[in-house]
């Protein structure tokens, strides 16, 4: 087992050697990547400085809550970026997705080893900055307790959209074009958990907490998080199912991938 | 560049962890590939199609095969199934005993599979990086790896190209690379599809010599797809061609040449410029003095046509030419049947 994980450290390296290579252009992708953080964390102080209160949250609250959504992005992306639509369609047309089949290793552990993306990395310390920044406003006094919650908050909505993007290639295989409405569910998904949930309509909580749900991930413990109720039919006590539903979508994840391998048709010849 | 591969060279490794040298050949030995009834359908806009419409073929272990066909016939298709890639829609593939699309992994250790239009080697890094990858992903012992590349270093000449990084590579020393990283781990059978192709003359030959050194001494099965006959004719022992998803030849190369070629071409270069009128020949081409005499091997005998050019003209020189395979298989590839 460790020995198995120790080819895709080999791997992971590798591309980070790889990267090391091309010191430019590594500058520019990184500068890209820390602008887009700076432009998105700009645009919701922006609009809490504007409003003051979201749904009958406070600034830092929702601050909180938004802090908790972007740093789990940050995660899913560092290691699920190249299972995003676009790039693994890309993958699979240029046949370098055969070539992975041919190697003695699993093609999730290849392709999430081989291209894992630090640029992501940004996203998540600025989504634990704006938590770190936000409890300490919103009055939040943390214990080992109230980290460990947080931290769960955060993977579990990783794994949540990390089961997204394995949901997504499966179907990349079999129609070797890229869904965008991915993306609706990745970038969508997690904006929409960066604001409580009571200021949406009933259907759209339904699907991100019970369909996609990114949002009982996120949206819940945070409640906790802040000592707050819930909107009817959202109590904070559905904390303690966080973990058991991501993991089971992300099982459900899991399976949709193997399942997509199974039914990969290659681009061509 | 003649690309001598010592004896015993790396016999061992993950297919053949004994180092037993192996006997069988082509003749009598198991089969190493076994396909039966292999069918492959894809869903495409214009409705369903079968790439691979039931083909069947053992390949017993140490041949060279040719696998050869038009573009879109199913060549790739069926060698991504007996590679582990695809999953056939029906039939069966038996690799070294393992069905690839359930024991991919298994599979992949005893096997190599050389693309020549896409590289499996990591880009931006120096090539020798390559080889430690795949030694690693393969578990061949540091020790192992270092004395088998030495040998391939020495078969193809790869010493100077280790500290360059894989994208600065020619494509030819790019494809040697190729081959040297995938026949490292010492696979049972080599998949190779288009190894040749924009390689100059003398990277071809040096190609073609490293895979015929390699199929001889260590009895490496291997499978060549190639639009490239001269490959084929220099190097596999067995041809087979698909055509819309179905076998349609299936034997040696010197089979298909007396089957379909039975016409060959005398080349007469006259002395005078005068008509030529010859039984059993009729003349194809007129080129100046030249004149070309296709005539049928069985109705007669290239002796016998000489002789009665001879006696009617006064002749210059004379050329014969056989049958190209290249226009045999475009024949074959144009619907013509067996004679």
């Amino acid at each position: 087992m460790a020995d198995g994980l120790l080819v895709y450290w080999r791997l992971a390296s590798a591309s980070v050697r790889a990267h090391m290579r091309r010191p430019v252009f590594l500058a520019v992708r990184t500068v890209a990547a820390g602008l887009i953080v700076a432009v998105e964390v700009a645009g919701v102080v922006l609009l809490l400085d504007r409003f003051g209160t979201i749904g009958g949250w406070r600034a830092p609250e929702v601050m909180l809550l938004f802090g908790l959504a972007f740093a789990s992005q940050g995660l899913a992306l560092t290691f699920g970026n190249r299972l995003e639509a676009d790039n693994l369609s890309l993958l699979v047309r240029k046949g370098t997705f055969d070539q992975v089949l041919t190697r003695p290793v699993s093609p999730l552990g290849w392709l999430v080893a081989s291209y894992v993306d630090a640029r992501f990395l940004g996203r998540l310390l600025a989504g634990l900055g704006a938590v770190a920044w936000a409890a300490d406003r919103a009055g939040v006094a943390w214990t080992p307790g109230r980290v460990g919650l947080a931290a769960m908050a955060v993977v579990c909505a990783a794994s949540v959209i990390f089961a997204v993007l394995l949901l997504a290639a499966a179907f990349t295989f079999v129609t070797v074009q890229g869904t965008e409405a991915v993306n609706v569910l990745v970038y969508g998904g997690t904006y929409l958990a960066s604001y409580p949930m009571q200021i949406y309509g009933s259907a759209l909580r339904l699907v991100f907490v019970w369909v996609v749900p990114v949002a009982l991930a996120i949206y819940v413990p945070a409640l906790v998080l802040l000592g707050r109720q819930g909107p009817p039919g959202l109590p904070a006590w559905l904390a303690w199912l966080t973990v058991p539903v991501s993991a089971g979508f992300l099982a459900l994840g899991g399976l949709a991938w193997r399942s997509g391998v199974r039914h990969y048709v290659g681009a061509g010849s | 560049m003649t690309a001598m591969i010592p004896e015993g060279f790396g016999r061992r490794g993950p297919g053949n962890p004994e180092g037993v040298p192996r006997s069988d050949g082509p003749q009598g030995g198991a089969p190493i590939i076994e396909v039966e009834g292999l069918r492959k359908g894809f869903r495409t806009r214009g409705g369903p199609v079968e790439a691979v419409a039931g083909i069947d073929f053992r390949v017993a272990a140490g041949e060279f095969v040719g696998y050869a066909g038009p573009n879109g016939a199913g060549k790739s298709t069926t060698v991504k199934m007996m590679s582990g890639i695809l999953v056939p829609s029906s039939g069966r593939v038996l690799v070294d005993g393992l069905v690839p699309s359930r024991e991919r992994r298994r599979l992949a250790r005893r096997i190599g599979v050389v693309f020549g239009q896409r590289s499996q080697l990591w880009w931006d890094l120096p090539l020798r990086e390559s080889f430690e990858l795949v030694g690693h992903l393969y578990r061949i012992p540091a020790a192992d790896r270092q004395r088998r590349l030495a040998r391939l270093d020495e078969a193809l000449g790869l010493g100077k190209l280790l500290q360059t990084p894989v994208r600065s590579l020619s494509l030819g020393q790019r494809m040697r690379a190729e081959l040297a990283a995938a026949v490292l781990p010492a696979p049972r059978v080599l998949f190779l599809d288009e190894p040749t192709i924009g390689l100059d003359v003398e990277a071809k030959a040096a190609v073609r010599d490293f895979l015929r050194e390699l199929n001889r001494v260590e009895g490496t099965t291997v499978i060549l797809t190639t639009h490239d006959l001269d490959d084929i004719t220099r190097l596999c022992s067995r041809l087979m061609i698909i055509d819309r998803g179905r076998l349609i030849y299936d034997g040696t190369v010197e089979e298909l040449r007396s089957a379909y070629g039975t016409t060959r071409v005398l080349v007469v270069d006259l002395v005078e410029d005068e008509p030529v009128e010859v039984s059993g020949a009729t003349v194809a081409r007129v080129e100046g003095r030249r004149r070309w005499l296709e005539f049928a091997r069985d109705e007669v005998s290239a002796a016998e046509l000489v002789a009665r050019v001879l006696a009617g003209h006064e002749v210059a020189d004379l050329t014969l030419e056989e049958p190209d395979i290249e226009d045999i298989v475009r024949r074959i590839y144009r619907g013509e049947r067996l004679p």
